[in-house]
């Protein structure tokens, strides 16, 4: 079992500008899950790439199988047994789940496609895994979840034997992260060694084997996880300790700001009826898919609303468009950064101005960049975001930098409420710690805050009140303080209650 | 000295000047390798005739940039030059003066560009499709306008004099030694310049382009950009569709075919990214040069049509392929 299937030695890396990787070692071995693990920024990803051949590394040896490799490519990492998981999926979203897994290595038959035994091998591979799909899916129409166990079933098709899985439960429930760790633990028996890269710490329990801690594209320590507690490792990530993971700051609760009244919105906002209050932070907890992400996108007038009302300060505001709500002074850092947040494009400093365009123009609309440049050093200053210039394009920053672009942007315009949809989610601990402190900030200062997280260790940790939301409904409201995460998960899951009831009702009638 | 240097450098750093400034010097290169062919390219005529020539691709790009940046297409543009052309020439051949039916094909062409913003920015419609129907509904009607034929001289009812003045003032006279028709162009150019780098729209323009949903999640209002923003390129169609009428004394049915494309190879050439988000409007002014030099040098070398048309093909897709390949090879390091 002991068996180096990987071996990476002194591994240097240079960018323009940074030094990505500076004399790193990492090692598998053969049957193990090892967490590798750091702050957005660390180089882990860049280690991956190296070991993947999307990079090739400046200096440093590189032994898969045994074998020594020089420059490798991502073809011949393929052949050599590597094969990534990415944390967005790579699929062809409008081809089938057997169509994806034979994607560029087709079966033919003497001229057409021989899709009954393309068809035959995905379904072996599938069912090895446990896996209960059809291969005739389209694969569009899966969730993520699913998704992900696909490209798994694809990776081993293709005999790979190093799975490199980047963040694979960020965008899973519960649930499906269990489905998860059962089939890697059953990869794990086949002998494939496991690279897992994740920011959710309290998970790695479940399945880690071994550790490798880097920092500041630096090699830090490995060594088995039972021999490392959880502050060991956080410290040996962040570089110091953090003191409070979760640091939160009392203020006595002032008048309501902020009410929406029978709000309405499809299928996932129903009937939602909920008040901020100056001084506070309201956590919005619940399941994937439970309307909070669409309650935020309805308050914010992204989409559109049935029904339903909005008051700041006692007074009603209509809200159409994204655009109408910033007037009001109501603005949203959104869920999904690469798609909602950041003009990825664009540089920092135009991310930044972009909807304060209104406050740096001149009656003209001419944009005064002396104003411009003033207030985007402010931003990055005040939220410390780490960057060589703001000139540089907004994905080049880390996961952890890109959210506080996406925070920062709205802290310049004086705003009275400001909703944060998964702020944290998919960023290191340090800059978790960072943007808590910056909702403290906002709540010190009087402004309504509403935070949505998926993660209640944090919602607890940070909010005051708690709304839980399941099914699209508001199922209860708690206070943080002395709330059990087993509380809100019970109210969180409230809809299997009301649907046994209902069939209980029905079964009631049946029997009358 | 030191600010000298910071001067450069800065300009140096402004996104997109890369391209623009080698299609500056691919400028350059072509101009003197025609010119070396034959002197003649060098003469003080072809060059004003180059400038003149020129304008026209330069209007057309800075209309098509617009649209590019904000990741769309507008492929009505010629259909716009040819049906102001013919509105504007039929107009006057029954004695409407210059004035009036210039500003009446402009707000005809003004009409399809609203309809292209509406179609794309509010019913959300694949804006190769939705310019599509109106590069055909705006064809259609320039060829309705007079019946179906091309429209008498423009002189035909207003006389000579009228007629000459219109030619003159948008395409046979001279300012200061240059034509007129790039004076109206230079000047277009340096206020649309102006407004996508220095202004507010100019922002939400690179925005929408860049990501449409953030762009809208930070109070952009993505119709009302798109809708400017296609007028920006009729206004431009129109404009052209004026000078061509001006320089044929007539309406031509035909006028202005295919120039959506030369508007597409204008901004592809200096670096405009078809995709959106990118590109520097310089770059178009460089890519309508190196377009019309090319054009010009060809002639002058007695180049066949058909040649003329390889050459220029395979010049719009080897400067996007360098840009591709030096992309990925600046992103890969």
């Amino acid at each position: 079992m002991d068996e180096l299937i990987v071996s990476m030695e002194h591994i240097c890396k240079q960018f323009p500008g940074v030094k990505a990787l500076d004399d790193v070692r990492f090692e598998l071995r053969k049957g193990e899950v090892m967490a590798l693990l750091g702050e957005n920024g660390a180089g882990k990803s860049t280690l991956m790439k190296i070991l993947s051949g999307v990079y090739t590394r400046d200096s440093g040896d590189l032994t898969i199988m045994g074998k020594s490799y020089g420059d490798l490519d991502p073809k011949s990492a393929r052949a050599a047994g590597v094969a990534i998981i990415h944390q967005e999926l790579n699929m062809c979203r409008h081809l089938s789940v057997a169509e994806n897994m034979f994607l560029g290595r087709e079966i033919k038959g003497s001229i057409t496609l021989n899709n009954k035994e393309m068809k035959k091998i995905a379904r072996e591979y599938l069912d090895e895994l446990g896996v209960d799909i059809s291969t005739d899916q389209i694969v569009g129409d899966l969730p993520v979840s699913k998704q992900q166990m696909i490209e798994i079933a694809k990776a081993l098709s293709v005999n790979a034997k190093i799975l490199i899985m980047d963040e694979p439960t960020s965008a899973l429930t519960a649930r499906e992260c269990e489905e998860l760790f059962r089939i890697i633990r059953q990869l794990k028996d086949r002998g494939c060694g496991i690279v897992y890269i994740s920011h959710r710490l309290e998970e790695l329990s479940h399945i880690t084997d071994r550790v490798t801690i880097m920092r500041d594209g630096k090699y830090i320590t490995q060594g088995n996880f039972t021999d490392f507690s959880m502050d060991d490792i956080i410290s040996n990530m962040v570089g110091r300790e953090i003191k409070e993971k979760f640091p939160r700051i009392e203020c006595p609760k002032g008048k309501k700001i902020f009410e929406v009244k029978n709000l309405n919105a499809g299928r996932l906002v129903r009937d939602i009826n909920f008040s901020l209050y100056e001084g506070e932070i309201v956590g919005f907890a619940g399941l994937m898919g439970a309307g909070r992400t669409e309650t935020t996108r309805a308050v914010f007038g992204i989409d559109p609303k049935e029904s339903g009302t909005i008051e700041l300060n006692g007074k009603e505001v209509v809200i159409n468009r994204p655009m109408d709500a910033i007037k009001a002074g109501i603005v949203l850092a959104p869920e999904d950064r690469k798609k909602d947040g950041l003009c990825t494009k664009l540089s920092v400093r135009q991310n930044i101005a972009l909807p304060n365009l209104d406050m740096l123009c001149n009656g003209l609309g001419v944009v005064d960049s002396k104003k411009e440049v003033e207030l985007c050093d402010k931003a990055v200053d005040n939220l410390m975001i780490k960057l060589p210039s703001v000139d540089v394009n907004a994905d080049t920053l880390s996961g952890g930098n890109q959210q506080k672009v996406v925070v920062g942007k709205w802290l310049a315009r004086d705003s009275k409420v400001v909703i944060f949809d998964e702020p944290t989610r998919g960023i290191d601990v340090g800059a978790k710690v960072e943007i808590y402190r910056l909702m403290n900030q906002l709540k010190e200062q009087g402004i309504a805050v509403m935070f949505v997280s998926s993660e209640m260790p944090e919602i607890l940790g940070i909010a005051d009140r708690v709304i839980v939301m399941c099914d699209g409904r508001i199922t209860g409201e708690v206070q943080a303080k002395g709330a059990t995460q087993e509380e809100l998960l019970k109210l969180a899951t409230a809809f299997e209650n009301k649907f046994k009831e209902e069939e209980k009702g029905a079964e009631v009638k049946a029997n009358e | 000295m030191n600010n000298k240097k910071s001067f450069v450098k800065s300009i140096l750093s402004v996104r997109g000047m890369g391209a623009a400034l080698t299609a500056f010097v691919g400028l350059i290169i072509i101009y003197i390798a025609f010119g070396l062919i034959n002197p003649k390219v060098f003469s003080g005529q072809n060059i004003l005739n180059l400038l003149r020539s020129m304008s026209k691709y330069l209007l057309i790009g800075i209309g098509q940039s617009y649209v590019m940046i904000t990741g769309n297409i507008d492929l009505s543009i010629g259909s716009v030059v040819g049906m102001s052309a013919m509105i504007t020439a039929t107009l006057m051949t029954h004695g409407v003066p210059a004035v009036l039916a210039v500003l009446i094909a402009l707000v005809c062409g003004i009409a399809v560009g609203v309809v292209n913003g509406f179609l794309v920015g509010k019913f959300k419609l694949p804006p190769f499709i939705a310019t599509l129907g109106t590069m055909f509904v705006a064809r259609g009607v320039g060829y309705m306008v007079d019946g179906n034929r091309n429209t008498d001289n423009i002189g035909i009812t207003l006389g000579k004099d009228a007629a000459d003045g219109f030619q003159n003032l948008f395409y046979y006279n001279k300012t200061l030694g240059i034509y007129n028709t790039f004076w109206i162009a230079l000047v277009i150019f340096l206020i649309a310049f102006f407004i996508l780098s220095k202004t507010r729209f100019g922002r939400h323009v690179y925005a929408i382009g860049s990501n449409i949903d953030a762009a809208r999640l930070s109070g952009v209002d993505s119709v009302m950009v798109t809708v400017k923003v296609y007028l920006v390129s009729a206004f431009c169609a129109v404009v052209v569709g004026v000078i061509l009428c001006a320089q044929a004394g007539m309406g031509n049915m035909e006028a202005g075919n295919m120039y959506e494309m030369y508007g597409v190879a204008s901004g592809v050439i200096g670096g405009i990214s078809p995709l959106g988000g990118s590109g520097l409007l310089l770059g178009t002014f460089a890519g309508a040069s190196v377009w019309q030099t090319l054009e010009n040098g060809l002639n002058m070398i007695g180049a066949q049509v058909g040649i003329q048309r390889i050459v220029i093909g395979v010049i719009v897709v080897v400067a996007v392929l360098m840009d591709v390949v030096l992309h990925s090879k600046t992103s890969k390091k």
